[in-house]
Protein backbone atom coordinates (compact mmCIF):
# COMPACT_ATOMS: atom_id res chain seq x y z
CA UNK A 1 0.00 0.00 0.00
CA UNK A 2 2.73 2.46 0.90
CA UNK A 3 4.57 1.36 -2.29
CA UNK A 4 1.39 2.02 -3.91
CA UNK A 5 0.91 5.32 -2.89
CA UNK A 6 4.66 6.98 -2.79
CA UNK A 7 4.39 5.35 -6.55
CA UNK A 8 0.98 6.99 -7.45
CA UNK A 9 2.24 10.42 -5.80
CA UNK A 10 6.21 10.87 -7.28
CA UNK A 11 5.48 8.89 -11.20
CA UNK A 12 4.03 12.35 -12.16
CA UNK A 13 7.59 14.82 -11.46
CA UNK A 14 9.22 11.53 -13.13
CA UNK A 15 6.51 11.84 -16.15
CA UNK A 16 7.40 15.72 -15.64
CA UNK A 17 11.21 15.02 -15.95
CA UNK A 18 11.42 12.88 -18.75
CA UNK A 19 9.07 15.04 -20.92
CA UNK A 20 11.14 18.03 -19.62
CA UNK A 21 14.26 16.04 -21.32
CA UNK A 22 12.70 15.34 -24.49
CA UNK A 23 11.37 18.87 -24.96
CA UNK A 24 14.91 20.01 -24.11
CA UNK A 25 16.48 18.10 -26.55
CA UNK A 26 13.59 18.64 -29.07
CA UNK A 27 14.58 22.53 -28.94
CA UNK A 28 18.13 21.73 -29.40
CA UNK A 29 17.73 20.19 -32.64
CA UNK A 30 15.54 22.48 -33.76
CA UNK A 31 18.15 25.48 -33.44
CA UNK A 32 20.12 23.19 -35.35
CA UNK A 33 18.20 22.57 -38.10
CA UNK A 34 17.19 26.45 -38.29
CA UNK A 35 20.77 27.45 -38.22
CA UNK A 36 21.39 25.02 -41.19
CA UNK A 37 18.48 26.35 -42.90
CA UNK A 38 19.61 29.84 -42.47
CA UNK A 39 16.22 30.74 -40.75
CA UNK A 40 14.75 32.15 -37.19
CA UNK A 41 13.91 29.53 -34.55
CA UNK A 42 10.63 31.12 -34.47
CA UNK B 1 -4.34 20.10 11.56
CA UNK B 2 -6.57 23.20 10.88
CA UNK B 3 -5.99 26.07 8.86
CA UNK B 4 -2.62 27.34 8.30
CA UNK B 5 -1.47 30.99 8.16
CA UNK B 6 0.06 31.91 5.00
CA UNK B 7 3.78 32.89 4.32
CA UNK B 8 4.11 37.16 3.41
CA UNK B 9 6.86 38.49 0.79
CA UNK B 10 7.63 42.40 1.88
CA UNK B 11 5.88 44.21 -1.36
CA UNK B 12 9.89 44.55 -2.24
CA UNK B 13 10.13 41.26 -2.48
CA UNK B 14 7.37 40.70 -4.78
CA UNK B 15 7.76 43.71 -6.90
CA UNK B 16 11.50 41.79 -7.36
CA UNK B 17 9.87 38.74 -8.34
CA UNK B 18 7.65 39.73 -10.77
CA UNK B 19 10.31 42.93 -12.65
CA UNK B 20 12.81 39.50 -12.77
CA UNK B 21 9.91 37.39 -13.92
CA UNK B 22 8.45 39.89 -16.64
CA UNK B 23 11.61 41.64 -17.39
CA UNK B 24 13.66 38.39 -17.81
CA UNK B 25 10.76 37.47 -19.94
CA UNK B 26 10.83 40.65 -22.14
CA UNK B 27 14.69 40.37 -22.69
CA UNK B 28 14.57 36.98 -24.25
CA UNK B 29 11.68 38.66 -27.10
CA UNK B 30 14.37 41.27 -27.75
CA UNK B 31 16.29 38.51 -29.54
CA UNK B 32 13.53 37.83 -32.03
CA UNK B 33 12.71 41.16 -32.29
CA UNK B 34 12.41 42.57 -36.24
CA UNK B 35 12.36 46.15 -37.23
CA UNK B 36 9.69 45.48 -39.74
CA UNK B 37 7.59 42.22 -38.78
CA UNK B 38 5.86 40.06 -40.80
CA UNK B 39 2.04 40.12 -40.70
CA UNK B 40 1.96 36.58 -41.28
CA UNK B 41 4.60 35.47 -38.89
CA UNK B 42 2.92 37.62 -36.45
CA UNK B 43 0.10 35.36 -36.53
CA UNK B 44 1.44 31.96 -37.21
CA UNK B 45 5.15 32.01 -37.25
CA UNK B 46 6.68 30.41 -40.36
CA UNK B 47 4.57 27.43 -40.25
CA UNK B 48 7.67 25.48 -39.42
CA UNK B 49 7.32 25.54 -35.63
CA UNK B 50 9.72 22.66 -34.50
CA UNK B 51 8.64 19.76 -32.06
CA UNK B 52 10.57 21.01 -29.49
CA UNK B 53 9.14 24.72 -29.32
CA UNK B 54 5.85 23.38 -30.83
CA UNK B 55 5.37 21.23 -27.74
CA UNK B 56 6.56 23.25 -25.39
CA UNK B 57 4.53 25.96 -26.47
CA UNK B 58 1.12 23.70 -26.63
CA UNK B 59 2.14 22.93 -23.19
CA UNK B 60 3.43 25.74 -21.52
CA UNK B 61 0.01 27.02 -23.20
CA UNK B 62 -2.66 24.63 -22.02
CA UNK B 63 -1.35 24.84 -18.36
CA UNK B 64 -3.57 27.89 -17.05
CA UNK B 65 -3.12 28.69 -12.95
CA UNK B 66 -6.74 27.19 -12.48
CA UNK B 67 -4.98 23.98 -13.78
CA UNK B 68 -3.15 23.86 -10.02
CA UNK B 69 -5.92 25.05 -8.45
CA UNK B 70 -8.47 22.88 -10.06
CA UNK B 71 -6.73 19.94 -9.93
CA UNK B 72 -5.49 20.41 -6.34
CA UNK B 73 -9.09 20.74 -5.48
CA UNK B 74 -10.54 18.23 -7.30
CA UNK B 75 -7.60 16.07 -5.25
CA UNK B 76 -8.94 17.70 -1.70
CA UNK B 77 -12.72 16.87 -2.52
CA UNK B 78 -12.73 13.40 -4.38
CA UNK B 79 -9.67 12.23 -2.75
CA UNK B 80 -7.44 8.86 -4.40
CA UNK B 81 -8.99 10.17 -8.11
CA UNK B 82 -9.49 13.33 -7.93
CA UNK B 83 -6.56 14.81 -9.49
CA UNK B 84 -6.68 12.34 -12.51
CA UNK B 85 -10.41 13.14 -13.23
CA UNK B 86 -9.12 16.63 -13.47
CA UNK B 87 -6.00 16.57 -15.33
CA UNK B 88 -6.69 13.54 -17.45
CA UNK B 89 -9.58 14.67 -19.21
CA UNK B 90 -7.83 18.28 -19.57
CA UNK B 91 -4.59 16.53 -21.41
CA UNK B 92 -7.11 14.41 -23.54
CA UNK B 93 -8.52 17.77 -24.91
CA UNK B 94 -4.98 18.29 -26.30
CA UNK B 95 -4.93 14.47 -27.84
CA UNK B 96 -8.32 13.92 -29.51
CA UNK B 97 -7.45 17.69 -31.36
CA UNK B 98 -4.55 16.21 -32.71
CA UNK B 99 -6.26 13.87 -35.94
CA UNK B 100 -8.57 16.67 -36.89
CA UNK B 101 -5.92 19.02 -36.56
CA UNK B 102 -3.75 17.28 -39.04
CA UNK B 103 -6.99 17.35 -41.71
CA UNK B 104 -7.12 21.51 -40.91
CA UNK B 105 -3.66 21.66 -41.80
CA UNK B 106 -3.99 19.27 -44.89
CA UNK B 107 -7.16 21.69 -46.27
CA UNK B 108 -5.42 24.84 -45.50
CA UNK B 109 -1.52 24.81 -44.96
CA UNK B 110 -0.72 28.30 -45.16
CA UNK B 111 -3.81 29.23 -42.74
CA UNK B 112 -3.57 31.41 -39.88
CA UNK B 113 -7.09 30.56 -37.97
CA UNK B 114 -9.83 28.02 -37.95
CA UNK B 115 -12.38 30.66 -39.25
CA UNK B 116 -10.34 30.95 -42.26
CA UNK B 117 -10.54 27.65 -43.07
CA UNK B 118 -14.72 27.53 -42.41
CA UNK B 119 -14.32 30.91 -44.34
CA UNK B 120 -13.20 29.20 -47.40
CA UNK B 121 -15.55 26.60 -46.49
CA UNK B 122 -18.89 27.96 -46.36
CA UNK B 123 -18.60 31.67 -46.34
CA UNK B 124 -18.69 34.82 -43.50
CA UNK B 125 -21.79 33.45 -41.44
CA UNK B 126 -20.41 30.42 -40.29
CA UNK B 127 -16.68 32.12 -39.57
CA UNK B 128 -17.87 34.69 -37.42
CA UNK B 129 -19.73 32.40 -35.31
CA UNK B 130 -16.29 30.40 -35.01
CA UNK B 131 -14.63 33.63 -34.31
CA UNK B 132 -17.11 35.04 -31.76
CA UNK B 133 -17.20 31.92 -30.26
CA UNK B 134 -13.03 31.88 -29.54
CA UNK B 135 -13.15 35.70 -28.56
CA UNK B 136 -15.10 35.13 -26.03
CA UNK B 137 -13.07 32.67 -24.65
CA UNK B 138 -9.54 34.33 -25.08
CA UNK B 139 -11.23 37.27 -23.13
CA UNK B 140 -12.65 34.86 -20.56
CA UNK B 141 -8.96 33.00 -20.00
CA UNK B 142 -7.07 36.16 -19.92
CA UNK B 143 -9.89 37.91 -16.86
CA UNK B 144 -9.13 34.24 -15.14
CA UNK B 145 -5.74 34.41 -15.65
CA UNK B 146 -5.18 38.21 -14.78
CA UNK B 147 -7.31 37.25 -11.61
CA UNK B 148 -5.26 34.74 -10.49
CA UNK B 149 -2.17 36.87 -10.71
CA UNK B 150 -4.08 39.96 -8.34
CA UNK B 151 -5.57 36.93 -6.19
CA UNK B 152 -1.49 35.25 -5.47
CA UNK B 153 -0.20 39.06 -4.99
CA UNK B 154 -2.96 39.78 -2.70
CA UNK B 155 -2.84 36.67 -0.56
CA UNK B 156 1.06 36.53 -0.14
CA UNK B 157 1.89 40.38 0.34
CA UNK B 158 0.61 43.09 1.50
CA UNK B 159 0.13 44.61 -2.20
CA UNK B 160 -3.57 44.78 -3.30
CA UNK B 161 -5.17 41.96 -5.59
CA UNK B 162 -5.41 45.57 -7.72
CA UNK B 163 -1.91 45.55 -8.57
CA UNK B 164 -1.43 42.13 -9.29
CA UNK B 165 -3.71 42.07 -11.72
CA UNK B 166 -2.29 45.31 -13.05
CA UNK B 167 1.37 44.57 -13.20
CA UNK B 168 0.68 40.81 -14.82
CA UNK B 169 -1.42 42.72 -17.55
CA UNK B 170 1.08 45.20 -18.97
CA UNK B 171 3.92 42.92 -18.39
CA UNK B 172 2.40 39.75 -20.58
CA UNK B 173 1.57 42.80 -22.81
CA UNK B 174 4.77 44.74 -23.02
CA UNK B 175 6.57 41.21 -24.40
CA UNK B 176 4.30 39.95 -26.43
CA UNK B 177 3.31 43.26 -28.06
CA UNK B 178 5.87 43.68 -30.66
CA UNK B 179 6.46 40.30 -32.29
CA UNK B 180 3.06 38.72 -31.79
CA UNK B 181 2.41 34.45 -31.63
CA UNK B 182 6.49 34.48 -32.34
CA UNK B 183 7.43 36.44 -28.76
CA UNK B 184 4.38 33.89 -27.65
CA UNK B 185 5.64 30.31 -28.50
CA UNK B 186 9.26 31.73 -27.59
CA UNK B 187 8.60 32.63 -24.05
CA UNK B 188 6.47 29.60 -23.66
CA UNK B 189 9.27 27.02 -23.51
CA UNK B 190 11.32 29.46 -21.42
CA UNK B 191 8.30 29.66 -18.83
CA UNK B 192 7.84 25.68 -19.37
CA UNK B 193 11.11 25.07 -18.17
CA UNK B 194 10.91 26.66 -15.35
CA UNK B 195 7.74 25.85 -14.60
CA UNK B 196 8.77 22.21 -14.94
CA UNK B 197 11.80 22.41 -13.01
CA UNK B 198 9.81 23.94 -10.30
CA UNK B 199 6.76 21.19 -10.12
CA UNK B 200 9.11 18.07 -10.55
CA UNK B 201 10.98 19.36 -6.85
CA UNK B 202 7.74 21.33 -5.39
CA UNK B 203 5.66 17.69 -5.22
CA UNK B 204 7.82 15.73 -4.06
CA UNK B 205 9.16 18.32 -1.43
CA UNK B 206 5.70 18.82 -0.27
CA UNK B 207 5.62 15.08 0.40
CA UNK B 208 8.42 14.14 2.37
CA UNK B 209 8.36 17.01 4.47
CA UNK B 210 4.16 16.35 5.11
CA UNK B 211 5.47 12.68 6.26
CA UNK B 212 6.00 11.15 3.58
CA UNK B 213 4.59 7.88 2.27
CA UNK B 214 3.27 6.09 5.80
CA UNK B 215 1.81 9.57 6.78
CA UNK B 216 -0.37 9.90 3.52
CA UNK B 217 -1.21 6.35 3.97
CA UNK B 218 -2.42 6.64 7.74
CA UNK B 219 -3.92 10.21 6.33
CA UNK B 220 -6.47 7.80 4.26
CA UNK B 221 -7.91 6.01 6.98
CA UNK B 222 -9.79 9.96 7.47
CA UNK B 223 -11.40 9.89 3.62
CA UNK B 224 -14.57 8.70 3.06
CA UNK B 225 -15.21 5.27 0.93
CA UNK B 226 -15.83 7.35 -1.98
CA UNK B 227 -12.64 9.80 -1.76
CA UNK B 228 -10.90 6.55 -0.81
CA UNK B 229 -12.51 4.83 -4.06
CA UNK B 230 -10.15 5.37 -7.43
CA UNK B 231 -13.24 4.34 -9.34
CA UNK B 232 -15.27 7.04 -7.24
CA UNK B 233 -18.82 7.38 -8.46
CA UNK B 234 -18.90 10.58 -7.12
CA UNK B 235 -15.27 12.04 -8.93
CA UNK B 236 -16.48 10.55 -11.93
CA UNK B 237 -19.87 12.09 -12.15
CA UNK B 238 -19.57 15.29 -10.61
CA UNK B 239 -15.91 16.50 -11.75
CA UNK B 240 -15.03 14.00 -14.69
CA UNK B 241 -17.91 13.60 -16.99
CA UNK B 242 -18.52 17.18 -17.40
CA UNK B 243 -15.19 17.48 -18.70
CA UNK B 244 -15.16 14.38 -20.76
CA UNK B 245 -18.17 16.32 -22.66
CA UNK B 246 -15.83 19.06 -22.96
CA UNK B 247 -12.89 17.87 -24.97
CA UNK B 248 -13.53 17.93 -28.00
CA UNK B 249 -15.34 21.53 -27.82
CA UNK B 250 -12.56 23.26 -25.85
CA UNK B 251 -10.11 22.07 -28.53
CA UNK B 252 -12.43 23.16 -31.01
CA UNK B 253 -13.70 26.55 -29.96
CA UNK B 254 -10.38 27.71 -28.75
CA UNK B 255 -7.43 29.55 -31.37
CA UNK B 256 -4.65 28.84 -29.10
CA UNK B 257 -4.71 25.48 -30.31
CA UNK B 258 -5.71 26.21 -33.67
CA UNK B 259 -3.44 28.99 -34.30
CA UNK B 260 -0.57 26.26 -32.70
CA UNK B 261 -1.93 23.48 -35.48
CA UNK B 262 -0.96 25.86 -38.31
CA UNK B 263 1.94 26.73 -36.58
CA UNK B 264 4.07 23.42 -36.05
CA UNK B 265 5.83 21.61 -38.74
CA UNK B 266 3.32 19.74 -40.51
CA UNK B 267 5.00 16.55 -40.09
CA UNK B 268 5.29 17.03 -35.97
CA UNK B 269 2.21 17.72 -35.35
CA UNK B 270 1.29 14.22 -34.12
CA UNK B 271 4.69 14.35 -31.93
CA UNK B 272 3.69 18.07 -30.77
CA UNK B 273 0.53 17.64 -29.37
CA UNK B 274 1.25 13.32 -28.01
CA UNK B 275 4.53 15.00 -25.69
CA UNK B 276 2.18 18.07 -24.83
CA UNK B 277 -0.60 15.92 -23.62
CA UNK B 278 1.90 13.70 -21.00
CA UNK B 279 3.76 16.84 -20.04
CA UNK B 280 -0.14 18.25 -19.22
CA UNK B 281 -0.95 15.30 -18.12
CA UNK B 282 2.28 14.96 -15.48
CA UNK B 283 2.58 18.80 -14.48
CA UNK B 284 -1.00 19.13 -13.73
CA UNK B 285 -2.04 15.74 -11.88
CA UNK B 286 1.28 15.75 -9.94
CA UNK B 287 0.45 19.17 -8.30
CA UNK B 288 -3.35 18.06 -7.54
CA UNK B 289 -1.68 15.35 -5.05
CA UNK B 290 -0.70 18.49 -2.94
CA UNK B 291 -4.46 18.72 -2.94
CA UNK B 292 -5.25 15.05 -1.73
CA UNK B 293 -2.14 15.16 0.77
CA UNK B 294 -4.18 18.09 2.21
CA UNK B 295 -7.37 15.69 2.51
CA UNK B 296 -5.20 13.03 4.22
CA UNK B 297 -4.06 15.31 6.64
CA UNK B 298 -7.25 17.11 7.59
CA UNK B 299 -6.17 20.67 6.57
CA UNK B 300 -8.86 23.27 6.22
CA UNK B 301 -8.47 25.52 3.46
CA UNK B 302 -8.10 29.10 4.34
CA UNK B 303 -10.85 31.30 4.48
CA UNK B 304 -12.73 28.85 2.97
CA UNK B 305 -11.47 29.21 -0.29
CA UNK B 306 -9.90 26.05 -1.97
CA UNK B 307 -7.48 28.25 -4.14
CA UNK B 308 -5.22 28.73 -0.63
CA UNK B 309 -4.94 24.58 -0.42
CA UNK B 310 -1.41 24.64 -2.33
CA UNK B 311 0.16 27.59 -0.61
CA UNK B 312 -0.88 26.82 2.45
CA UNK B 313 0.71 23.44 1.72
CA UNK B 314 3.83 25.63 0.86
CA UNK B 315 3.91 27.70 3.33
CA UNK B 316 3.44 24.65 5.79
CA UNK B 317 6.13 22.35 4.90
CA UNK B 318 8.34 24.35 2.76
CA UNK B 319 10.95 27.24 3.69
CA UNK B 320 10.52 30.85 1.88
CA UNK B 321 12.65 30.01 -1.41
CA UNK B 322 9.52 27.76 -2.27
CA UNK B 323 7.00 29.94 -1.88
CA UNK B 324 9.03 32.04 -4.24
CA UNK B 325 9.32 29.00 -6.41
CA UNK B 326 5.68 28.26 -6.17
CA UNK B 327 4.98 32.04 -7.22
CA UNK B 328 6.96 31.85 -10.45
CA UNK B 329 5.11 28.57 -11.27
CA UNK B 330 2.11 30.97 -11.06
CA UNK B 331 2.86 33.59 -12.87
CA UNK B 332 4.72 31.64 -15.47
CA UNK B 333 1.61 29.87 -16.50
CA UNK B 334 -1.12 32.09 -16.14
CA UNK B 335 1.78 34.65 -18.71
CA UNK B 336 2.25 32.08 -20.89
CA UNK B 337 -1.71 31.38 -21.13
CA UNK B 338 -2.39 35.14 -21.22
CA UNK B 339 -0.03 35.93 -24.00
CA UNK B 340 -1.38 33.34 -26.08
CA UNK B 341 -4.64 34.57 -25.30
CA UNK B 342 -3.23 38.23 -26.84
CA UNK B 343 -1.55 36.21 -30.00
CA UNK B 344 -5.00 34.56 -30.18
CA UNK B 345 -7.31 37.57 -30.38
CA UNK B 346 -4.82 39.65 -32.57
CA UNK B 347 -4.72 37.06 -35.38
CA UNK B 348 -9.04 36.84 -35.34
CA UNK B 349 -9.20 40.65 -35.86
CA UNK B 350 -5.88 40.35 -38.21
CA UNK B 351 -7.39 37.33 -40.68
CA UNK B 352 -11.06 36.73 -39.64
CA UNK B 353 -12.31 40.23 -39.15
CA UNK B 354 -10.06 42.24 -41.59
CA UNK B 355 -8.72 40.07 -43.68
CA UNK B 356 -11.38 38.33 -44.84
CA UNK B 357 -14.26 40.44 -44.10
CA UNK B 358 -13.35 43.96 -44.30
CA UNK B 359 -10.16 43.95 -46.94
CA UNK B 360 -11.90 41.23 -48.78
CA UNK B 361 -8.88 39.54 -50.57
CA UNK B 362 -6.55 42.78 -50.21
CA UNK B 363 -5.86 43.17 -47.32
CA UNK B 364 -2.33 45.37 -46.30
CA UNK B 365 -0.39 43.89 -43.89
CA UNK B 366 0.90 47.18 -42.11
CA UNK B 367 -2.36 47.99 -41.86
CA UNK B 368 -3.22 43.99 -40.27
CA UNK B 369 -0.30 44.63 -37.70
CA UNK B 370 -2.02 47.70 -36.49
CA UNK B 371 -4.96 46.22 -35.94
CA UNK B 372 -3.35 43.29 -34.15
CA UNK B 373 -1.05 45.39 -31.76
CA UNK B 374 -4.57 47.47 -31.21
CA UNK B 375 -6.21 44.17 -30.48
CA UNK B 376 -3.63 43.19 -27.87
CA UNK B 377 -3.75 46.68 -26.07
CA UNK B 378 -7.64 46.52 -26.49
CA UNK B 379 -7.66 42.95 -24.68
CA UNK B 380 -5.24 43.56 -21.90
CA UNK B 381 -7.11 46.77 -20.93
CA UNK B 382 -10.50 44.74 -21.22
CA UNK B 383 -9.02 41.85 -19.08
CA UNK B 384 -7.35 44.02 -16.55
CA UNK B 385 -10.68 46.06 -15.96
CA UNK B 386 -13.14 43.11 -16.05
CA UNK B 387 -10.49 41.09 -13.61
CA UNK B 388 -10.38 44.34 -11.76
CA UNK B 389 -14.06 44.99 -10.67
CA UNK B 390 -14.26 40.96 -10.21
CA UNK B 391 -17.07 41.04 -12.49
CA UNK B 392 -19.84 37.90 -12.17
CA UNK B 393 -19.02 36.50 -16.07
CA UNK B 394 -20.52 33.26 -15.08
CA UNK B 395 -23.49 33.51 -17.91
CA UNK B 396 -21.09 34.22 -20.15
CA UNK B 397 -18.67 31.28 -19.44
CA UNK B 398 -22.30 29.20 -19.29
CA UNK B 399 -23.22 30.87 -23.19
CA UNK B 400 -19.43 29.71 -24.58
CA UNK B 401 -19.54 26.68 -23.62
CA UNK B 402 -22.92 26.35 -24.75
CA UNK B 403 -21.56 27.79 -28.24
CA UNK B 404 -18.48 25.88 -28.38
CA UNK B 405 -20.41 22.37 -28.02
CA UNK B 406 -22.90 23.63 -30.54
CA UNK B 407 -20.28 24.63 -33.25
CA UNK B 408 -17.76 21.14 -32.86
CA UNK B 409 -20.27 18.67 -35.15
CA UNK B 410 -20.59 21.35 -38.23
CA UNK B 411 -16.83 22.34 -38.32
CA UNK B 412 -15.75 18.73 -38.24
CA UNK B 413 -17.89 17.73 -40.53
CA UNK B 414 -17.40 20.92 -42.62
CA UNK B 415 -14.05 19.51 -43.29
CA UNK B 416 -14.82 15.87 -43.80
CA UNK B 417 -18.03 15.86 -45.64
CA UNK B 418 -18.65 17.93 -48.76
CA UNK B 419 -22.76 18.03 -48.43
CA UNK B 420 -22.66 20.59 -45.41
CA UNK B 421 -23.98 23.35 -46.37
CA UNK B 422 -23.66 26.85 -44.78
CA UNK B 423 -27.29 27.18 -44.33
CA UNK B 424 -26.98 24.28 -42.45
CA UNK B 425 -23.79 25.54 -40.24
CA UNK B 426 -25.69 28.51 -38.97
CA UNK B 427 -28.98 27.23 -38.55
CA UNK B 428 -27.10 24.13 -36.96
CA UNK B 429 -25.86 26.11 -33.96
CA UNK B 430 -28.38 28.48 -33.61
CA UNK B 431 -31.09 26.35 -33.08
CA UNK B 432 -28.63 24.29 -30.33
CA UNK B 433 -28.11 27.78 -29.03
CA UNK B 434 -31.90 28.04 -28.24
CA UNK B 435 -32.23 24.33 -27.14
CA UNK B 436 -29.56 25.09 -24.85
CA UNK B 437 -31.04 27.85 -23.11
CA UNK B 438 -34.07 25.94 -22.75
CA UNK B 439 -33.00 23.14 -21.04
CA UNK B 440 -29.82 24.70 -19.22
CA UNK B 441 -32.39 27.71 -17.80
CA UNK B 442 -35.73 25.07 -17.08
CA UNK B 443 -37.67 27.25 -19.67
CA UNK B 444 -40.16 24.52 -20.25
CA UNK B 445 -40.74 21.92 -17.37
CA UNK B 446 -38.26 19.19 -17.52
CA UNK B 447 -40.90 16.67 -16.46
CA UNK B 448 -42.83 14.02 -18.89
CA UNK B 449 -42.45 14.86 -22.18
CA UNK B 450 -40.51 18.05 -22.03
CA UNK B 451 -37.61 16.07 -19.84
CA UNK B 452 -37.68 13.00 -22.34
CA UNK B 453 -37.09 15.45 -25.18
CA UNK B 454 -34.63 17.15 -24.23
CA UNK B 455 -32.94 13.46 -22.86
CA UNK B 456 -33.54 12.19 -26.61
CA UNK B 457 -31.44 14.98 -28.33
CA UNK B 458 -28.81 14.47 -25.32
CA UNK B 459 -28.27 10.86 -26.07
CA UNK B 460 -27.71 11.78 -29.29
CA UNK B 461 -25.18 14.37 -28.24
CA UNK B 462 -23.67 11.42 -26.12
CA UNK B 463 -23.32 9.90 -29.34
CA UNK B 464 -21.71 12.09 -31.31
CA UNK B 465 -19.15 13.11 -28.89
CA UNK B 466 -18.01 9.17 -28.67
CA UNK B 467 -18.22 8.83 -32.30
CA UNK B 468 -16.05 11.88 -33.49
CA UNK B 469 -13.13 11.04 -30.96
CA UNK B 470 -13.44 7.23 -32.35
CA UNK B 471 -13.64 8.63 -35.81
CA UNK B 472 -10.66 10.92 -35.28
CA UNK B 473 -8.20 7.72 -34.36
CA UNK B 474 -9.88 5.15 -36.20
CA UNK B 475 -12.00 5.85 -38.87
CA UNK B 476 -15.33 6.74 -39.75
CA UNK B 477 -17.36 3.28 -39.59
CA UNK B 478 -15.55 2.76 -36.26
CA UNK B 479 -16.73 6.52 -35.55
CA UNK B 480 -20.81 5.42 -36.77
CA UNK B 481 -20.67 2.20 -34.98
CA UNK B 482 -18.90 3.81 -31.36
CA UNK B 483 -21.93 6.57 -31.72
CA UNK B 484 -24.51 4.42 -32.40
CA UNK B 485 -23.80 1.84 -29.67
CA UNK B 486 -22.97 5.25 -26.88
CA UNK B 487 -26.38 6.76 -28.26
CA UNK B 488 -28.11 3.35 -27.28
CA UNK B 489 -26.26 3.48 -24.01
CA UNK B 490 -27.39 6.85 -23.04
CA UNK B 491 -31.07 6.35 -24.13
CA UNK B 492 -31.11 3.11 -22.26
CA UNK B 493 -29.26 4.64 -19.08
CA UNK B 494 -29.89 8.35 -19.65
CA UNK B 495 -33.89 8.17 -19.98
CA UNK B 496 -35.44 9.60 -17.12
CA UNK B 497 -32.00 10.32 -14.86
CA UNK B 498 -30.33 12.32 -17.22
CA UNK B 499 -33.02 15.56 -16.67
CA UNK B 500 -31.58 15.77 -13.01
CA UNK B 501 -28.50 16.69 -13.99
CA UNK B 502 -29.29 20.24 -16.38
CA UNK B 503 -25.79 21.24 -17.04
CA UNK B 504 -24.98 17.93 -18.49
CA UNK B 505 -28.31 17.70 -20.06
CA UNK B 506 -27.66 21.25 -21.57
CA UNK B 507 -24.53 20.91 -23.00
CA UNK B 508 -25.49 17.16 -24.50
CA UNK B 509 -28.27 18.54 -26.40
CA UNK B 510 -26.82 21.24 -27.44
CA UNK B 511 -24.05 18.81 -29.38
CA UNK B 512 -27.03 16.66 -29.86
CA UNK B 513 -29.31 19.37 -31.71
CA UNK B 514 -26.55 21.26 -33.90
CA UNK B 515 -25.82 17.43 -35.06
CA UNK B 516 -28.83 16.38 -36.04
CA UNK B 517 -30.18 19.82 -37.48
CA UNK B 518 -26.85 19.90 -39.18
CA UNK B 519 -27.22 16.68 -41.06
CA UNK B 520 -30.40 16.67 -42.30
CA UNK B 521 -30.50 20.02 -43.79
CA UNK B 522 -26.71 18.94 -45.40
CA UNK B 523 -28.79 15.60 -46.81
CA UNK B 524 -31.95 17.56 -47.93
CA UNK B 525 -29.92 20.20 -49.39
CA UNK B 526 -29.65 20.53 -53.60
CA UNK B 527 -26.51 22.18 -53.31
CA UNK B 528 -22.90 21.23 -55.29
CA UNK B 529 -20.93 19.48 -53.27
CA UNK B 530 -18.26 21.24 -52.18
CA UNK B 531 -14.70 20.73 -53.41
CA UNK B 532 -12.11 21.05 -50.60
CA UNK B 533 -9.33 21.65 -52.88
CA UNK B 534 -10.89 24.88 -53.49
CA UNK B 535 -10.02 25.25 -49.73
CA UNK B 536 -6.14 25.79 -50.16
CA UNK B 537 -6.86 28.73 -53.25
CA UNK B 538 -8.73 30.38 -50.90
CA UNK B 539 -6.59 30.96 -47.79
CA UNK B 540 -2.69 31.76 -48.64
CA UNK B 541 -0.78 34.28 -46.98
CA UNK B 542 -1.03 38.37 -46.78
CA UNK B 543 2.51 39.34 -46.96
CA UNK B 544 3.24 39.31 -50.61
CA UNK B 545 6.80 38.13 -50.06
CA UNK B 546 6.24 34.59 -49.71
CA UNK B 547 9.75 32.18 -48.79
CA UNK B 548 8.42 28.07 -50.34
CA UNK B 549 7.05 26.25 -47.99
Amino acid sequence: MTTAFTFYVLIWPALTLGVLFVICRAVLQDRRQARKEKRELV
Amino acid sequence: MNSVSLYQFSTLTVILLMLAFYGGTYLITQGIRKKNEDADAFMVSNHRVGFGMGAASMTATWIWAASFYAAATSGYIYGVSGPIHYGLWGALMILFIYPFGRRFRKLAPNAHTLGELIHARHGASSQLILALSNVLGSVISLMVNFTAAGALVSVLSPLSFQAGVIIAGIGVLLYTLQSGFRASVLTDFAQLVALMVIAIVIIPAVFFAMGGPSELVAGLENLTPQQNNFFSTDAILNQGAPFFVAVLAYAIGNQTISQRLFAVNEKHIKSTFLTATVGYGAIVIGLGMIGLMALTLGLQPLDGDMNNLIPQMVSEYLPPLFIALFFILVIGSLSSTADSDLSALSAIMMADVYGKNIAKGKANPKRMLLIGRLTMITATVIGIVFASFSLDILVMLVFVGALWGAIVFPVIASCFWDRVTNAAFTTSVLTAMVLFCIARFELVPLGGLGGLFFELLASIGGGVIIGLMVFGFLGRTAGFIAAVLAMLAMLIFATGFLRDYTVLLASLTAYGTSTLVCVVMSLSSRQKRFNFKLINERVGNYEPAVEPR
